[in-house]
């Protein structure tokens, strides 16, 4: 996986997170409110409408109400075998007083027609005609008024028979014909809110009034009243709105009240649109609402999870390359927080890193010529002043192998080699073990210091030992090597005295190197050394007298030297 | 803008009041003229006879609906041109007898309106006339023979006056020079008085009845409302200026878009009695209190 994608996917999921829990809040919120706000406006339209419905019903009870009351002034006083002229002047008064009368009848105690006035017959006075099994008189006198079923006059206007008894038998009754017509007026008149309407069905369903006059003048037809009958219906006798479909198919909220008398039913109907607009305005609102507080809860999740990865991907970032070794890189975090301590401990440690690098750097420098803990103990001495050139006393040791030359003109490289791996192994191992500076090595000689760079004590003695120390190695070599029938041998020679040390070369190729003639001595005396043998200078004798048996071997011609040089030898069989 | 054809049998001065109530009536259907409707008249000026013509101008016009107000006449010639736009008319008379519609709440066809009930109460007017003169043995009817209601007014009269036991005199009259003499012919008679049978063309020559019958001092009845406010004794008939409006608010609901058919004949609830107590007295025959109190207005 690329360090890419699992960014990626860390700030998905802290995206998806964060964004989750802000928007469920917020849609739960949004969802409860609106259906909390649905029930309640319901219940208020519901409750609304039915004050509606019962006012009109009480509205249109007025109109009926105020047409019986009016019929009662005509049953006040009793009938007498006489014309009564009052009487025909009371009913003419009335017919211009109550507009929806049509005609009057007046009917005596014995049920006999005593007078009947019509805005469009003839009147009739007198006539005498037996009517006391009229319907209408045999009703009013069972309850008083009576209301006949609706009629609609040649098809068309709706009109009711209204029949009143007085408070005894000598007044007679009064019959009287309704034109329903005339609650045109009043229904409508009635508002139900900006677009609801009401409108009136008698008990079998037909329509009576409507603010549409020309639906209540086919009220007698099925194909009118149907779908008013089928609004009735819908909101049946529970109490509570309903909501059903006009004739327009229109989708309407309708609640229904009674008119008590005439047994009808007034219906008061609001389009849905309409009655719903304040919740259908709560929900988009709500809507609103969600989508922007969706939108704003997007934005923030994306700011914060950018916020969250971004120091995350700068420390991964980081991090790597730390890794890849470019230790002087820093992590820049400014969160105040874990992540910008991670980031401290990052840079902390890259820091410690590039130390470490450094010192594991000059190490590995100084191990080139130094012993291992040499290299050590310069080290922890902090600085380089230690290999910096100065003159000094120091004991300068030569080896080589005899008859190598020969050797490795007759053999196979492998074997060279292996012979020479094995020899330089053992002597490494000396070398360290006596702290000894290894100047350089070539072919099959290599040259050391003691006592530089760093002072010990009795430099003589321990390269004696170091000397003997190698010899002893090597000749066990050596009898190996004669088994494979390789035919080398090894000398050594020293020689101490002050010589000029110091680092040569340059940048990366740094070598400590002795400079003197104790170095040509020593080099000269180790060429002079036959196998097994070890030559040291008189000044390394001195040094070792009586620890050492160190034997005189007398004054030698050594090359370079202008006169012959007192020679000393440890012999190895001696050791 | 829509255009209203708007045939009328009489001239503007004569149909102010009636033009009035129509306006009203298409105002209620949210129509004003000039503003978001146009009325093209045309005016017979009392020629009924050109008004088939005139009917024939206005389908040939670019009119969204046909007005035909005041009277059968006006109705039958905007009908009889047989043009496919809607028709709203407006008379006294019953417009399904008139085979004018199919019947009140399914018009059919193209043509729907209202009706004042005027035709209908004409024997009313007899009987009022046989209220105010009880010693009357004979009374005299007008009726204008070229009215296509003349005939089933008449009849109705005559099975009327079998009712109230008093005989008719038909006289008739149908031009503005015959009403002189329909009014000598009563002033012969004292105890006779008139009953015009219900017409527009009296109706909108109600100042001249008036005048004639004072001069005459003829007790006299008509339609319309007019005929007492100018003076003659009374009148009863349908309030024509609910039945204009009426014609209005269906001119309007026809320009919204709603269907002739779909509209049915209103007949006008209102039937109007106006008496003039000033010319009972200076004809000598005072009302009773019974019809007084039943008037609807009283001039005094």
């Amino acid at each position: 996986m690329i360090p890419q994608d699992r960014f990626r996917g860390l700030f998905h999921k802290y995206l998806i997170a964060l964004f989750l829990a802000v928007a469920i809040p917020l849609a739960f919120n949004g969802v409860t409110e609106a259906w909390f706000g649905y029930r309640d406006q319901r219940a208020r339209l519901d409750q609304w409408l039915g004050v509606q419905s019962a006012s009109a019903a009480a509205e249109i009870h007025d109109f009926i109400h105020g047409i019986t009351s009016q019929l009662g002034w005509l049953v006040q006083l009793p009938w007498t075998d006489e014309p009564d002229e009052r009487r025909r002047t009371d009913a003419l008064r009335l017919l211009r007083q109550a507009p929806a009368i049509a005609s009057l009848t007046l009917l005596d105690s014995n049920g006999l027609e005593r007078l009947y006035i019509s805005r469009i017959g003839l009147n009739r006075i007198e006539s005498r005609t037996n009517r006391s099994a009229d319907p209408a008189l045999v009703g009013a006198k069972a309850d008083q008024v009576w209301f006949s079923d609706v009629s609609y006059y040649r098809g068309s206007e709706p009109y009711i028979t209204v029949a009143i008894v007085g408070n005894r038998p000598a007044v007679g009754a009064v019959v009287a014909e309704v034109n329903l017509k005339l609650i045109w007026d009043v229904i409508s008149a009635i508002k139900v809110g900006k677009t609801g309407f009401a409108f009136v069905l008698d008990r079998s369903g037909r329509l009576i009034a409507h603010p549409d006059i020309s639906l209540v003048l086919r009220g007698a037809e099925e194909a009118t009243s149907g779908p008013f009958r089928a609004m009735r219906d819908a909101i049946g006798p529970k109490a509570g709105f309903a909501t059903s479909q006009d004739a327009q198919g229109q989708y309407v909220a309708a609640s229904a009240a009674p008119v008590q008398g005439p047994d009808w039913t007034v219906v008061v109907a609001q389009p849905l649109s309409e009655a719903y607009a304040p919740i259908y305005g709560a929900l988009w609102r709500t809507a609103a609402f969600l989508a922007i507080s969706t939108m704003l809860a997007g934005i923030l999740a994306y700011a914060l999870a950018d916020r969250m990865t971004e120091p995350i991907k700068l420390l991964e970032e980081g991090t790597e390359r730390i890794g890849a070794g470019s230790f002087d890189h820093r992590i820049s975090i400014h969160t105040g927080d874990e992540l910008q301590r991670l980031a401290n401990s990052f840079n902390k440690m890259a820091a410690e890193l590039a130390l470490a690098q450094q010192h594991q750097e000059r190490i590995a420098k100084l191990k080139r010529f130094l012993a291992p803990q040499v290299a050590d103990l310069v080290d922890r001495a902090g600085d380089d002043s230690l290999l910096d050139g100065r003159r000094t006393e120091v004991v300068v040791v030569f080896c080589d192998l005899r008859g190598f030359t020969a050797f490795s003109a007759g053999a196979s490289p492998e074997d060279v080699m292996n012979v020479l791996s094995e020899y330089y192994e053992d002597l490494g191992r000396v070398i360290a073990k006596f702290e000894a500076t290894l100047i350089n090595f070539s072919g099959d000689g290599l040259m050391v210091l003691v006592n530089a760079p760093v002072p010990v004590d009795e430099p003589a003695l321990r390269a004696i030992d170091l000397a003997v120390d190698m010899q002893k190695k090597v000749q066990a070599l050596i009898a190996g090597w004669r088994s494979l029938g390789y035919h080398v041998g090894f000398g050594i020679g020293l020689a101490s005295g002050p010589a000029t040390v110091g680092r040569i070369g340059y940048k990366d190729r740094l070598d400590y190197t002795a400079i003197g003639s104790v170095v040509n001595l020593a080099a000269r005396l180790c060429a002079s050394a036959a196998d097994k043998e070890i030559l040291v200078d008189a000044k390394v004798a001195a040094d070792v007298k009586g620890k050492r048996p160190v034997e005189d071997l007398g004054d030698r011609a050594i090359k370079g030297f202008d006169k012959a040089i007192p020679v000393f030898g440890i012999s190895f069989d001696a050791l | 803008m829509p255009v209203v054809g708007y045939l009328c049998p009489e001239s503007p001065e004569l149909f102010a009041s009636r033009l009035e109530a129509f306006r009203q009536g298409l105002a209620e259907a949210g129509f004003v003229e000039g503003r978001n409707v146009t009325i093209d008249f045309r005016w017979a000026n009392g020629q009924y006879s050109r008004l088939p013509a005139l009917a024939a101008e206005l389908v040939a016009r670019n009119v969204a609906v046909i007005v035909a107000p005041g009277g059968a006449p006006v109705a039958l010639a905007a009908k009889a041109t047989g043009t496919t736009k809607t028709i709203v008319f407006e008379m006294g008379g019953d417009p399904v007898q008139l085979r004018v519609v199919d019947s009140l709440s399914r018009p059919g066809g193209n043509i729907t309106g209202v009706s004042s009930l005027s035709v209908d109460v004409s024997p009313k007017r007899l009987e009022l006339m046989r209220d105010l003169l009880p010693a009357a043995t004979r009374l005299a009817v007008v009726a204008n023979p070229t009215s296509p209601t003349a005939e089933s007014q008449l009849q109705k009269l005559h099975a009327a006056a079998e009712t109230l036991r008093v005989q008719l005199q038909i006289l008739n009259a149908s031009k503005e020079e015959e009403f002189e003499s329909v009014f000598a012919a009563v002033a012969k008679d004292a105890a006779s008085g008139l009953v015009f049978t219900s017409d527009p063309y009296f109706a909108f020559r109600s100042a001249r009845l008036a005048a004639l019958a004072m001069k005459y001092r003829a007790p006299a009845i008509t339609q319309t409302r007019d005929f007492p406010k100018a003076g003659g004794l009374m009148s009863y008939g349908g309030d024509f200026m609910q039945s204009h409006r009426r014609a209005g608010i269906y001119a309007g609901r026809v320009l919204l878009g709603e269907k002739p058919s779909d509209l049915p004949v209103q007949l006008v609830t209102k039937v109007e009695l106006v008496v003039n107590l000033t010319a009972a007295k200076l004809l000598g025959h005072p009302f009773s209190a019974a019809v007084v109190a039943g008037a609807d207005e009283v001039i005094e």
